[in-house]
């Protein structure tokens, strides 16, 4: 078989399994192709981790949103050695693990909830049950209770409700005021609170609402922000006579939206309770979901769901996000090079760069490259009058570019641009020896071949970013990861282009023959 | 700005074909040591009797760096370069001595000291192809020969010959200039001279892809320059694929006043600006001198040449 032959067939073999398999994908299990064509929604992932040390029974038992009891809503629990049954004879909904002697050391439990973007996650007011909620004053006394009495006097004379009451109330208690009744209210609290768990501010402003008598007590909500795993944030809920209403104390004056926080637990009680465990904590993982719920379970049940990366648990998916966006930037890479010859600093180096902007505005991640790049290229001057070897050299350009960025980080904090911190995924090393061989080129072959370069790298990275930060691309790379062996045969295809590079026409173009 | 079309029709080769139809096919991977490890390449070269520049040191080890000076003394002139290098990266010649320090040809002057640092740069491959560890060679530097007195600015140009399978398809010289700080790369603003392949005579030069008549530092002419003992320099580029059994092959030679051509280096990645010097393109030589082998395998160097001679030269239809 000619090469030409065998590239061929396998190019075509490629486009065929990643269509087709993208095509059954989309007729047959219905996952929409476009972005944004059908409805999405959130999935939540409550990961419960403990400790065992002694040989006994263990119950863990986390409470849902009130919403878990609903039939619509997709959820599934995960556990290893666990018993596991949904608990909904008790005010509000529980998850109820039991085992009667697990291993012992780390345990993991796995919650998950999926639930539509329309569905009312927010702190909108849910009728009362049963008779009408009590406030328990929390029993202040001496100067303390004054002090309390007099806030509360306040906020009552500008409020006209309880809504009002309560964003005037929490106003006054998370002003950053020198206020001597502030002051003696939350030195008591300090003192008292380092034992419970909880919000200062929460506790201070439920006993005073308790106070004035409102009933209100502790709610829990989960951020949908996808960046990062997170601990569940405190939130206050309280009874304006007919409904229970959830706000958050930080923000007391902004109702809760349902599009960017989901109120996981409401009706008091705690969040997590474990009994013969230690250490125990729950961790949320937010993702955003473009598929519906009902072509998820009917997803779940196909062999093709392996082919995506929903099959993984919700916190490995989160990082699946960017791995699966790496082989088109090396795409834009391979174009670039190859078909429009731009000169890059090291072949895939700047597709690294590209994620390391995704992560931050674009703005500051190329004034931050160009900043670390050129207080590199200084020092690496500098370090290159004492002739040291190169790998030393090197490594110790590692440690200034790193030094650099907590430098600019902490300067940028300062100046309240808060982007920059997002550094982390910044790849050092190869910044070190992006430095390294363009001090080098400077040297060999002039600082304008130098610029050229890095300034071609930082191109290929803008592009390649602009590429990967497409809404549509992301999404099919992630629910179509198949499609990414079209982007193979692609390169495939490129890797036998023999034309002329776009650059060569620019260089050939005095080209007269004798 | 010419279309693709019009670059084609004159058999100008770009990067990519370069890279997918004559250098991976032709140049097989276990035979680039030969080529890449200068020491190597002139062991060959000496082997199968060509001219090369005198080793006078090769230095493996640091502590051989530490000595260089006081092994150098007998010297005046010499070059040290990486036996790894590529492009030019890492060669310092030392035009004579004065006093204790090194005289650049350019006039700067540099102490035993910068020479050390200079060689163990090397050492710490600094200037090699991947980084790697590497050997520093120092070497006869050449006298220019009479014939290019008129157009040496600080130091003799050197004359590249790129072959397929042994057929030389074109030729040039190249001549630094202060803009390229007596450096002979091209695209650093060096001259690159055309030399018919019949007769070894220059055709026309080009200085950053435009043509000019007269070296811009010494206005000497460019054109119609004969190079000295053109037969011995295509017959040491001939040799030079049997001995490498490279296919793609560029070959750098000098011509020293006393000791004629001399070998300088092989080139398993030769670029394209000679194409620009020479005003012709590339592939429709290459491809004849591919159809010359199809058609008459194991030709002998003296039989290639002559083909070549013929075929290529510059009134050549």
């Amino acid at each position: 078989m000619s090469p030409k032959l065998r590239l061929v067939l396998t190019v075509v073999t490629l486009c065929l399994a990643g269509s087709g398999i993208a095509l059954y994908k989309h007729l047959k299990l219905g996952v929409p192709l476009l972005v944004g064509q059908k409805s999405t929604s959130w999935l939540i992932e409550a990961k419960v981790s403990f400790l065992t040390s002694l040989p006994q029974p263990v119950t863990v038992k986390l409470s849902l949103p009130p919403a878990a009891r609903d039939e619509n809503i997709g959820q599934e629990a995960g556990s290893l050695g666990f018993g596991y049954v949904l608990d909904t004879t008790v005010p509000g909904v529980k998850a109820v693990w039991s085992a009667q002697q697990p291993a012992e050391g780390p345990h993991s439990l796995y919650f998950r909830v999926r639930f539509p973007e329309r569905f009312r996650t927010g702190g909108s007011g849910i009728e009362a049950l049963g008779p009408v909620p009590v406030a328990s004053p929390p029993g202040l006394s001496g100067s303390v209770e004054k002090a309390a009495r007099g806030i509360i006097d306040r906020s009552r004379a500008a409020s006209s409700d309880a809504d009002t009451f309560f964003t005037h109330l929490l106003l006054q208690l998370s002003a950053d005021s020198t206020a001597q009744e502030n002051l003696l209210l939350r030195r008591h609290y300090e003192k008292i609170e380092h034992s419970r768990s909880g919000d200062l501010l929460v506790v201070m402003g439920i006993d005073l609402l308790e106070m004035a008598g409102i009933p209100a007590r502790l709610a829990h909500g989960v951020k949908l922000d996808v960046r990062e795993p997170q601990e569940a944030i405190p939130l206050i809920e309280y009874c304006d006579g007919r409904t229970w209403k959830v706000k958050n104390p930080a923000q007391p004056n902004v109702s809760l939206r349902s599009d960017n926080i989901c109120v996981w637990k409401r009706g008091g009680g705690a969040l997590l309770e474990v009994q013969g465990g230690d250490k125990s904590k729950v961790i949320f993982t937010v993702v955003k979901d473009m598929i519906s719920l009902k072509q998820m379970k009917e997803l779940r049940d196909s062999p093709l769901f392996a082919s995506t990366i929903l099959g993984l648990p919700v916190s490995e998916q989160a990082v699946f996000r960017y791995v699966v966006l790496i082989p088109l930037g090396a795409f834009v890479v391979v174009i670039l090079r190859n078909i429009v010859g731009l000169p890059t600093l090291g072949t895939f180096m700047p597709v690294l760069l590209a994620l390391a902007f995704l992560e931050m505005p674009l703005g500051s991640g190329i004034a931050m490259f160009s900043i670390i790049v050129a207080a590199g290229l200084y020092f690496r001057f500098f370090l290159s009058s004492m002739n040291l070897l190169v790998v030393p050299r090197v490594a110790a350009c590692v440690v200034i570019v790193t030094l650099l960025m907590v430098v600019m980080s902490l300067l940028s904090w300062r100046l309240g641009i808060h982007g920059v911190l997002k550094v982390t995924l910044f790849p050092m090393i190869i910044i070190a020896w992006t430095i390294e061989r363009m001090s080098l080129i400077w040297e060999e072959e002039g600082k304008r071949s130098a610029l050229m370069q890095v300034a071609g790298s930082v191109f290929v990275a803008v592009v390649a970013y602009l590429v990967m930060r497409v809404p549509q691309i992301q999404y099919s790379a992630q629910y179509f990861p198949e499609l990414l062996l079209i982007v193979l045969a692609a390169i495939l295809l490129i890797g036998r282009y023999t034309g002329y590079r776009l650059s060569e026409l620019h260089r050939f173009r005095n080209f007269t023959r004798i | 700005m010419l279309t693709p079309r019009e670059l084609r029709s004159m058999g100008v080769l770009g990067i990519n074909m370069r890279n997918a139809r004559y250098l991976s096919p032709n140049n097989p991977r276990r035979y680039y040591q030969r080529v890449d490890d200068k020491i190597l390449t002139k062991e060959l070269a000496k082997a199968n009797g060509l001219a090369v520049p005198e080793s006078f040191l090769i230095l493996e080890s640091p502590h051989e760096v530490r000595t260089l000076v006081e092994n150098l003394s007998r010297h005046d002139s010499f070059v040290i370069k990486p036996a790894r290098g590529s492009g030019g990266r890492g060669v310092l010649v030392v035009d004579h001595c004065d006093r204790g320090f090194f005289v650049k040809p350019s006039g700067a002057r540099l102490s035993g000291e910068d020479l050390r640092n200079h060689a163990s740069n090397i050492l710490a491959g600094l200037q090699s192809l991947g980084g790697n560890r590497d050997c520093a060679m120092v070497e006869y530097r050449v006298t220019t020969a009479e014939a290019f007195r008129g157009i040496s600015f600080q130091g003799a140009p050197d004359i590249r010959i790129v072959l397929l399978h042994g057929y030389p398809v074109l030729a040039m010289l190249r001549a630094a200039t202060s803009e390229s700080d007596g450096r002979a790369n091209l695209h650093q603003g060096a001259l690159g001279v055309g030399i018919d392949l019949a007769t070894g005579v220059t055709t026309r030069a080009v200085h950053r892809g435009k043509i000019i008549v007269r070296h811009p530092d010494l206005d000497a002419p460019l054109e119609g320059l004969q190079v000295p003992e053109w037969d011995k320099i295509l017959e040491i580029a001939g040799t030079c694929y049997d001995m490498t059994g490279m296919g793609y092959l560029g070959v750098d030679l000098m011509v020293d006043e006393t000791r004629g051509p001399l070998m300088i280096e092989v080139n398993a990645r030769p670029g394209l600006a000679i194409q620009m010097a020479c005003g012709i393109g590339l592939q429709p030589r290459l491809e004849a001198a591919l159809a010359r082998r199809n058609e008459r395998p194991g030709e002998s160097a003296r039989e290639r040449l002559d083909f070549c001679r013929l075929h290529f030269a510059s009134n050549a239809p």
